[in-house]
């Protein structure tokens, strides 16, 4: 089943001349990871936010076209439907709270929804560990660090289960140290949980390998729509539409147009490594290998 | 690297009011037509360092010598804002003013230029950084961030500093916008000779633009050398949670193979590829 079914998209902002994004066509499948890349001011965050029905619930302006969550299509459902099938983490993650401590936050959803004290205990435990932000209960969420910030974005938007987890660019004002904990948190909602997960992302080094399908969003179309291992065959697409393929995958793919390497480009950086060790053979000095 | 000193960091400690020792003794100098990237994890110094650099934060020992200018001494701001200035890294921050040609008028006008130098500064400033005269009217707060950026750094430029700090100019920017603020920031430093430093946590970018790398750690200085030498040592990098670029992490765990442990780029990794394969 598809989580997100969408045919012939077009939305145009009240008072702009032009659609921001029209003939879209996409279907996410339920459970998938998904990358929404493509440069900035061409649609990407318009897409998700049709997705997520704030899109046309929220804002004025002319749709075409339809968009079904799990079958049902977005129009048709309430605001507070929509808000629990879909959560929504910003890349600023400030834009999102609302409480005095952590604890407060990641209980406030919970307790709008009418939930037992007993489900409302095992959800924030879960979500704790799961985003290690054990220690930050009694915190304020402005006073601790920006990774740490966007940790318990994602904490509270995960306690209330959304069947879809929208991202919107959650490392893009994160250090090095924080992007890593955010994809491997994204990593581990992939395994542990049958969330279907949307992120856009700008850092397709790091999003590429834990997705199963890569969407180019370019002048408000969808340019390109694949898996990694199809998506990084055309390079020079990708830069063309202002995408930064891995360095690696770059790399393998001068060698391929040279004749020198006939395999597949995957931007997955032990893969790429493996791929050219293999075409480099066994070092010099360790004998033969298998 | 005989040209000449244009800031030197001696002995630096910097302790903000709550006890934090942000700097630890730095030091560190700062030549002529230098691209210089301060990198190194949040919290290892960089922002307190560039601060130290421009005045805007006062040493609480050791000393930050600007030409012939002490930041410890009072009255020197004005003066200093000419020689050092100052890119926040988010454009919102500095800009103030209603339009674009009083955002860059500001400055000179601030330290007292007469009107006709103030126009001529602002028109030179604008032209070095493509903002063109029909944007003068415009309210700085409807421009795109890339522009809103632009007018930030014609702003600064209009003080004719030699050396310019920005503060991570690429955060939150795509490959395109990227690419056009770091080309427009090599331009000053290659055309121009001004003298620039980054902050940035954008490994390639680094590799790609700056020539030299500062890299620090729990205020302390822990390496300062050529991009090349400091990418070519990952084990120190680590020290402070910075990864090379992936071209030369590629270049690094082919070490078995003799290839270069300080490739920088996707042609350099190409000749070594050419270099151990037909050797």
């Amino acid at each position: 089943m598809d989580a997100a079914t969408i045919r012939g998209l077009g939305w145009k902002y009240g008072g702009r001349d032009t659609f921001a994004i029209t003939d879209v066509d996409l279907s996410i499948p339920a459970g998938s990871f998904v990358s929404v890349v493509g440069p900035n001011e061409h649609g990407k965050t318009t897409l998700v936010s049709c997705i997520k029905g704030i899109i046309p619930h929220s804002f004025h302006g002319v749709w075409r076209g339809q968009v079904e969550i799990f079958g049902q299509d977005t129009r048709s459902l309430s605001a507070q439907r929509l808000a629990q099938e879909t959560g929504f983490v910003f890349a600023d993650p400030e834009a999102q709270f609302t409480s005095m401590t952590v604890e407060e936050e990641l209980a406030f959803g919970l307790e709008n929804i009418g939930l037992s004290l007993r489900e409302i205990e095992q959800r924030l435990s879960w979500v704790s560990a799961l985003t290690g932000i054990d220690g930050l209960w009694d915190k304020s969420p402005y006073e601790i660090s920006g990774g740490q910030k966007q940790r318990v974005a994602i904490a509270s938007v995960l306690a209330m289960k959304p069947r879809i987890l929208i991202l919107d660019e959650p490392t893009s004002m994160l250090d090095p140290l924080g992007k890593d904990a955010i994809f491997s948190i994204l990593l581990q909602i992939k395994r542990e949980t049958d969330m279907t997960v949307i992120v856009v992302e700008h850092n397709v080094e790091q999003v590429a390998p834990l997705s199963d399908l890569m969407v180019l969003v370019y002048s408000g179309r969808i340019a390109r729509a694949a898996p990694p291992a199809e998506f990084f065959q055309d390079c020079d697409q990708l830069v063309e539409h202002g995408i930064q393929p891995p360095q690696a995958t770059m790399f393998l793919d001068r060698l391929r147009r040279e004749g020198a390497f006939h395999g597949r480009l995957s931007a997955r950086f032990e893969d790429d490594l493996e791929a050219l060790k293999a075409l480099l053979g066994p070092p010099a000095g360790q004998g033969t290998r298998p | 690297m005989s040209s000449e000193t244009l800031i030197r960091a001696s002995d630096l400690v910097l302790e903000y009011p709550d006890g934090t020792r942000a700097l630890d003794g730095v030091q560190f100098e700062v030549r002529e037509n230098e691209f210089i990237a301060l990198i190194g994890q949040n919290g290892s110094g960089k922002t307190t360092l560039s601060k130290c650099l421009n005045g805007i934060l006062r040493p609480t020992e050791g000393s930050v010598r600007i030409g012939d200018l002490d930041t410890r001494e009072r009255g020197t701001t004005k003066k200093i804002v000419t020689k050092v200035g100052y890119v926040f890294q988010n454009p919102d921050h500095q800009l103030f003013n209603n339009t674009v040609h009083k955002e860059i008028a500001y400055g000179p006008r601030n330290i007292g230029l007469s009107g006709d130098e103030v126009e001529r500064r602002v028109r030179e400033a604008a032209k070095v950084c493509g903002l063109k005269e029909e944007l003068f009217g415009e309210h700085p707060f409807f421009l795109t961030k890339g522009l809103r950026q632009r007018v930030s750094i014609a702003s600064i430029l209009a003080m004719r500093p030699r050396v310019i700090i920005v503060d991570e100019p690429t955060t939150g920017q795509d490959r395109r916008q990227s690419v056009e603020v770091m080309n427009f920031l090599r331009d000053l430093w290659e055309k121009d000779g001004h003298t620039v430093i980054i902050i940035t946590h954008e490994m390639p970018i680094v590799s790609e633009y700056a020539r030299r790398c500062l890299v620090l750690s729990r205020g302390r200085v822990l390496m300062d050398g050529s991009t090349r030498e400091v990418f070519g040592s990952p084990e120190v990098l680590a020290q402070t949670f910075v990864k090379p670029p992936q071209i030369t992490r590629l270049a690094q765990a082919l070490g078995g193979y003799g290839v270069r442990r300080d490739v920088l780029t996707i042609e350099e990794m190409m000749a070594e590829y050419r270099r151990v394969t037909s050797s």
